[in-house]
C-alpha cells in the first residue's frame, strides 16, 4: 500500500520536475517572442501544405458518388511518397495529442517507421498510374452519372496544363480570359499553363524535405567527428580539423553541379550532397563544446564513476553541448533550401516535380516579365529562409543567459 | 545636513533597496544604517546573499536604475545625498572621492592595454588639467605605494603579465591614484591565496594610515575582519542584525545569527569538536619516502604530471610545467589526509592523478598493491568504483541535463550495484537521507538546489557506490561557513561509519586543523612537508609552511 503510494507521489514528483526540465525553459523562454511565433506559424503552414497537397490541390474530386457508389479517386492516384508523408504526420499527431508517456527519441523512431510503412504499403497495394491524364476528370464522360463531388480548394493538379482548354500560357491572376473558361487560378498560371497556386503548394513539400534532410545529414556527420575530435582531443582532433578543412574548400554550389551533370536530376542526390559538404559547420561547433565540456567537473564525474565511453558522450555530454547546433541546423535549413531554389533557378533542378526555384527560373527566362511567376514563389523562399532565421535567432538567445530576458526577437 | 559632514565621512540611514526580478520584488537591502567615521575601516560580514554587495553598490549608485530602486532611506556622503544626486556629480564622486575595488582581479582590468595606461586615464579623466608627465608620475608613484616591484620597469606591462595578488594591487593602485576619501573594497582577497592577502591586507593597512582615507571592506571571512576593521556590522537577508566595534562583536556577539556565524568558522569548530569528542587514538607510523606499510590504501611513488610547453611551427616541447614533480606518498586506510598549498601548487592535479583522471608522466600509483598507471581503460573502469571523487564547484559539479535519479543510479547500474532499479533507487534514496537531504529530492533537477545541497549531492553521488576512498577536491571553499561546517561535521561522521579514506584537498588551514588527521603541504608542484596535522600546524618546520600559517587570518587575538 504504501509502497504504491510513494511510487505515485514519485511519479507526480517527476513529471513535475520534468516541466521544469532545462528544454522545457529554454523552450518557453524561445517562444515568448512575436519573431518567432510568426516563423514557427509560417513553418506550421507549409507543413499542412506539403502533408496535405494532393487534398488542397489536385483536378480530381476528393470523394464523389457516381452511380450510388462513393468513390475516393485522390487517394487512387496518390503515391507511395504522399502516403509516407501523411502516414508520418498522422502518427506525430497522435504522439502529439495522447497522453502517452514516450521519449522523444523513441517518438521519433515511430514517426520514421510509421511513415516509411506507409509508403511501402502505398507503393504495393495503390497502383498510381505513371502518367495521368488530368483533363479526363472535367471531361463529360468522366462526370457522367455523378450525383455529387467534393473538389479540393484548388481543383487542378501541379501537373495539369489544362489541355482540355488548349494552350492557354501564361495568365495573370484572375484574368478576364480564365474567367471566361469558368477557371480561377488565384495566383495566375505559367508558361505551360499550370496553376500557379498548385505548383506553389507541392512545391513546399520539396522546400521543407530538402531543408530537413539535408541539415540532418550533415548534423549526424558533424556530431560524430566534432564529437570525437572534442573530447579526445590530440591527433584525433589534427585529423579532423584537417578533414574539416577539406570540406570546407569544397564549393557546395559546384559540386551540385558536377554531379547533376553526371548522375542527372535527382532530389535525393542533391540532398545526400547537400548534407555531406555542410556537416563542417557543425562539428566545428561541437568539438569547441565538447573540449569546454570535457573539463566540466561532472563530466570529470562521469569518467571517474567508470561510466562507458558511449554514456559519456551521448548521455553527460552531448545534451549539454546540443544548443548551439540548434541554432545553427535552423540557418542550415534556411540555407539549403536557398541551395536547392539556386539549382532549380539556374535550371538544374528536379525536372517535372514543380520547385519554387524553378518557378522563379521560368519567370526570369520568359520574353515579358510577369510579377506573379517572380513575386509568389520569390515570397515563399523569402519568407521561409526569414522564418528559419527567426527560429533560430530565437533559440540562440534563450540559450544565452544573457540574452534570455528579452529572448524570443521582440 | 551639515551634522553628517562633521565626524563621520559616510552616514547611512534606513538605506532600502529594492530588486525587481521577473514581476517579484527582493528586498536586497531591507533597513540598513551605519556610519563610517574619517579614517576609520568599517567592515560588513555576512554570508552569500546577504546583501553586502548590493549595499555598497547602493551607496556609490552603481545599480541599474531599471531594476533598483530605493523606496525608503539616504546615503549621505559629505553633505550630499548620493540617491538623489544627478548623475552628472555622481560621476565627478565616483572615482576621485569614493573609489571601489572588485573580487575578481582577473577580470576588472582592461586586457588589452598596459596597466599604466588604465591608472593615467582615470587619472586624466578626474583631473582634467593635469598634463601627461605629471599623470605618468603620479601612476608610477601610485604603483609604487602598492609595492609593485619595478614600478617604472612594469609601467607598460599588460594584466595577463601580473599575477593575481599583483593585479589586485594595481586596481588598489588604480583607485587610490586619484586620492579617494573612501575606498569601497568588495571582498578584495576571496580569489587570493592566504599568503597573497595577508600581503594585500597589511598594504591597506598601511595605505590607510598614510592617506587617512576611510573603507567600507566586505568579507565573509571573520579572520579577515579581525584583522583589518575598527567596526563591524553583520548583515542576514538584507538586515543588518548587529553594528558594533571589532572586539565587542567578535569576543560578545549579541544576536544569535553572529554567535552561529562565529561558531561555523573551522577555527573556533576545532575547539568545539576537541572538546565534545576527542579524537580517537590512532596509531600513526613514521613515514617517510622508503617506509611504505601494508595498512596504506593509496600509494604514489616518484609519481610525476608535467605538462609539456609546446613552441615553434613544428610544435616542439621547449619545457614542462611540473605541475606535480616526484611526490612519493602513503594514504592510510581510515585517515582523513588534508593536501594543502596555493593555487598552482599542483594540489588538484596530484588528487586527479591519484584517482587516474590524469595521466602521469612518470612514477606509479598504487591502491591496494594495484598498479594503477598501467591499467587499461576497460581494467580501469572496474576500479573506479572503489575510488571517487568530489569537485569545488556546486554550479558545475552536476550535470544540468539530467535528474538527480539518473545521476546517482546510472554508476550503480554500470557496476552492478544493486539488482533492479527500484533497488538502486532505494539505495539512491537511502544515501541521499544520510546527507540530510530528502528522498523526493531524487526527481529534481540541479538547478533547484542550493550550492551547499549540491556539494552533498555531489558527495551522494560519489558514495553511492561504496568507493574506499573520495578525493575531495576544495569542496568546502565556494561555500559559506554555516554551510562548511555541517558538511565537515558530515564528513567526519561519514568516516568513521564507513571507515572512509579521505584526501581533502584545500587551501583553509582552519578545514585542515578541525579535519585532518595528517597534513601534506605542496609547494610549486613538490611536497615540503608532511605529518600528523597537530604537529605540521603546530611546529612547522618548512619554511613555505610556517609562511602559510602565520598569513592565516585568525580571530584569536580576539577569543584570548
Amino acid at each position: 500500500m504504501t509502497e504504491i503510494s510513494t511510487k505515485a507521489s514519485a511519479k507526480a514528483i517527476k513529471k513535475h520536475a520534468r516541466q521544469q526540465s532545462f528544454g522545457r525553459r529554454i523552450l518557453r523562454s524561445a517562444l515568448a517572442g512575436w519573431g518567432v511565433k510568426i516563423g514557427l506559424l509560417w513553418v506550421g503552414l507549409l507543413v499542412i501544405a506539403a502533408v496535405f497537397a494532393p487534398f488542397l490541390a489536385n483536378s480530381m474530386p476528393i470523394i464523389m458518388s457516381k452511380g450510388g457508389e462513393i468513390s475516393l479517386p485522390v487517394l487512387n492516384y496518390m503515391t507511395g511518397e504522399d502516403f509516407a508523408v501523411l502516414g508520418a504526420f498522422i502518427v506525430a499527431l497522435l504522439l502529439w495529442i495522447l497522453p502517452i508517456p514516450i521519449n522523444f527519441r523513441l517518438s521519433l523512431i515511430v514517426v520514421l517507421v510509421a511513415g516509411v510503412s506507409a509508403g511501402v504499403v502505398g507503393n504495393i497495394f495503390l497502383k498510381a498510374p505513371e502518367l495521368v491524364n488530368y483533363s479526363q476528370f472535367r471531361s463529360a464522360s468522366f462526370n457522367e452519372g455523378v450525383e455529387w463531388k467534393v473538389m479540393p480548394p484548388i481543383p487542378y493538379a501541379a501537373e495539369d496544363y489544362l489541355r482540355d482548354y488548349g494552350y492557354r500560357g501564361l495568365e495573370r491572376p484572375l484574368a478576364d480570359k480564365a474567367t471566361e473558361d469558368g477557371r480561377l487560378h488565384l495566383m495566375g498560371t505559367e508558361e505551360n499553363s499550370g496553376d500557379v497556386m498548385s505548383r506553389m503548394i507541392h512545391a513546399s513539400r520539396i522546400a521543407l524535405s530538402i531543408g530537413f534532410v539535408a541539415t540532418s545529414i550533415a548534423m549526424v556527420i558533424g556530431v560524430i567527428i566534432g564529437g570525437f575530435m572534442g573530447y579526445f582531443s590530440g591527433w584525433v582532433d589534427m585529423l579532423g580539423m584537417r578533414l574539416v578543412e577539406i570540406f570546407e574548400a569544397i564549393p557546395t554550389l559546384f559540386l551540385l553541379l558536377t554531379f547533376v551533370a553526371f548522375f542527372g536530376r535527382n532530389l535525393y542526390m542533391m540532398m545526400i550532397i547537400i548534407g555531406v559538404t555542410s556537416w563542417s559547420g557543425y562539428a566545428r561547433y561541437i568539438r569547441a563544446e565538447f573540449l569546454k565540456l570535457r573539463k566540466q567537473d561532472y563530466v570529470q564525474a562521469a569518467i571517474a564513476s567508470g561510466l562507458p565511453l558511449k554514456s559519456v558522450l551521448f548521455r553527460h555530454m552531448l545534451p549539454n553541448g546540443v544548443a548551439p547546433l540548434l541554432v545553427a541546423a535552423s540557418f542550415g535549413v534556411a540555407s539549403a533550401i536557398l541551395a536547392e531554389a539556386t539549382l532549380s533557378f539556374l535550371g538544374l533542378g528536379v525536372v517535372g516535380a514543380p520547385s519554387w526555384g524553378q518557378m522563379l527560373d521560368q519567370a526570369v527566362k520568359s520574353s515579358t516579365f510577369n510579377w506573379w511567376m517572380a513575386a509568389f514563389p520569390g515570397g515563399a523562399i523569402f519568407m521561409t529562409v526569414f522564418a528559419y532565421n527567426l527560429i533560430g535567432e530565437a533559440l540562440r538567445d534563450a540559450i544565452d543567459p544573457h540574452m534570455a530576458r528579452n529572448s524570443g526577437v521582440n | 545636513m551639515a551634522e553628517s559632514a562633521h565626524s563621520s565621512l559616510l552616514d547611512v540611514n534606513n538605506l532600502h533597496t529594492y530588486l525587481q526580478s521577473g514581476g517579484e520584488i527582493v528586498k536586497a537591502v531591507d533597513d540598513v544604517s551605519f556610519t563610517i567615521p574619517r579614517g576609520e575601516t568599517f567592515c560588513l560580514v555576512g554570508e552569500s546573499g546577504s546583501g553586502k554587495s548590493i549595499t555598497a553598490l547602493s551607496i556609490i549608485s552603481l545599480l541599474p536604475h531599471g531594476i533598483a530602486t530605493h523606496p525608503k532611506g539616504e546615503v549621505w556622503y559629505n553633505g550630499d545625498n548620493m540617491l538623489t544626486l544627478p548623475d552628472e556629480k555622481l560621476r565627478h564622486i565616483r572615482g576621485s572621492q569614493i573609489a571601489m575595488i572588485f573580487q575578481e582581479p582577473m577580470t576588472s582590468l582592461n586586457p588589452v592595454l598596459p596597466i599604466g595606461e588604465q591608472i593615467i586615464e582615470a587619472l586624466l579623466l578626474h583631473n582634467p588639467d593635469m598634463d601627461e608627465a605629471e599623470a605618468e608620475e603620479r601612476a608610477i608613484k601610485a604603483l609604487e605605494q602598492v609595492q609593485i616591484p619595478n614600478a617604472k620597469g612594469r609601467f607598460n606591462d599588460y594584466p595577463h603579465q601580473l599575477s593575481g595578488g599583483q593585479r589586485q594591487r594595481v586596481m588598489i593602485a588604480m583607485a587610490l591614484a586619484c586620492e579617494p576619501e573612501l575606498l569601497i573594497a568588495d571582498e578584495p582577497t576571496t580569489a587570493l591565496d592566504v599568503t597573497v592577502q595577508a600581503e594585500i591586507l597589511r598594504l591597506m593597512r598601511e595605505l590607510q594610515d598614510t592617506t587617512g582615507m576611510s573603507t567600507l571592506f566586505i568579507t565573509h571571512d571573520f579572520g579577515v575582519v579581525a584583522q583589518m576593521a575598527q567596526q563591524v556590522g553583520v548583515m542576514q537577508r538584507g538586515k543588518l542584525v548587529e553594528v558594533g566595534a571589532t572586539a565587542d562583536v567578535l569576543r560578545a556577539p549579541e544576536h544569535a545569527y553572529t554567535r552561529q556565524l562565529l561558531a561555523a568558522v573551522p577555527e573556533n569548530l576545532v575547539r568545539g569538536f576537541k572538546t565534545k569528542a576527542p579524537t580517537p587514538p590512532r596509531p600513526i607510523r613514521e613515514r617517510g619516502p622508503g617506509g611504505e606499510g601494508e595498512s596504506s590504501l593509496i600509494q604514489t611513488t616518484h609519481l610525476k604530471v608535467w605538462f609539456p610547453i609546446k613552441k615553434g611551427i613544428f610544435r616542439r616541447t621547449v619545457d614542462h610545467v611540473k605541475a606535480v614533480d616526484d611526490v612519493s606518498l602513503d594514504i592510510p586506510k581510515g585517515q582523513i589526509v588534508a593536501l594543502v598549498g596555493e593555487s598552482g601548487c599542483g594540489k588538484t592535479t596530484l588528487g586527479r592523478a591519484i584517482i587516474q583522471l590524469e595521466k602521469a608522466t612518470s612514477g606509479s600509483v598504487k591502491m591496494r598493491d594495484t598498479e594503477l598507471s598501467t591499467l587499461s581503460a576497460n581494467e580501469m573502469r572496474a576500479i573506479r568504483s572503489d575510488m571517487q571523487i568530489a569537485f569545488q564547484d556546486p554550479q558545475s559539479s552536476l550535470n544540468p541535463r539530467l535528474l538527480i535519479e539518473t545521476a546517482l543510479t546510472e554508476p550503480m547500474q554500470v557496476h552492478g550495484i544493486g539488482s533492479s532499479q527500484e533497488e538502486r533507487l532505494e539505495l539512491a534514496g537511502a544515501v541521499l537521507e544520510r546527507m540530510q537531504l530528502k528522498r523526493a529530492h531524487l526527481w529534481r533537477y540541479p538547478h533547484e538546489f542550493s550550492g551547499g545541497q549540491r556539494q552533498r549531492i555531489g558527495l551522494a553521488r560519489a558514495l553511492v557506490l561504496n568507493p574506499a576512498f573520495i578525493v575531495c577536491d576544495e569542496i568546502t571553499s565556494a561555500l559559506d561557513v554555516s554551510v562548511q561546517a555541517e558538511i565537515l561535521q558530515l564528513l567526519l561522521d561519514l568516516r568513521a561509519e564507513r571507515d572512509l579514506t579521505l584526501l581533502f584537498i584545500t587551501h583553509n588551514i582552519g578545514v585542515v586543523e578541525y579535519l585532518s588527521d595528517q597534513t601534506v603541504v605542496m609547494y610549486k608542484g613538490k611536497v615540503v612537508e608532511r605529518g600528523d596535522t597537530a604537529q605540521v600546524c603546530g611546529e612547522p618546520q618548512h619554511e613555505y609552511t610556517q609562511k602559510l600559517l602565520a598569513a592565516v587570518p585568525r580571530l584569536s587575538g580576539f577569543n584570548g
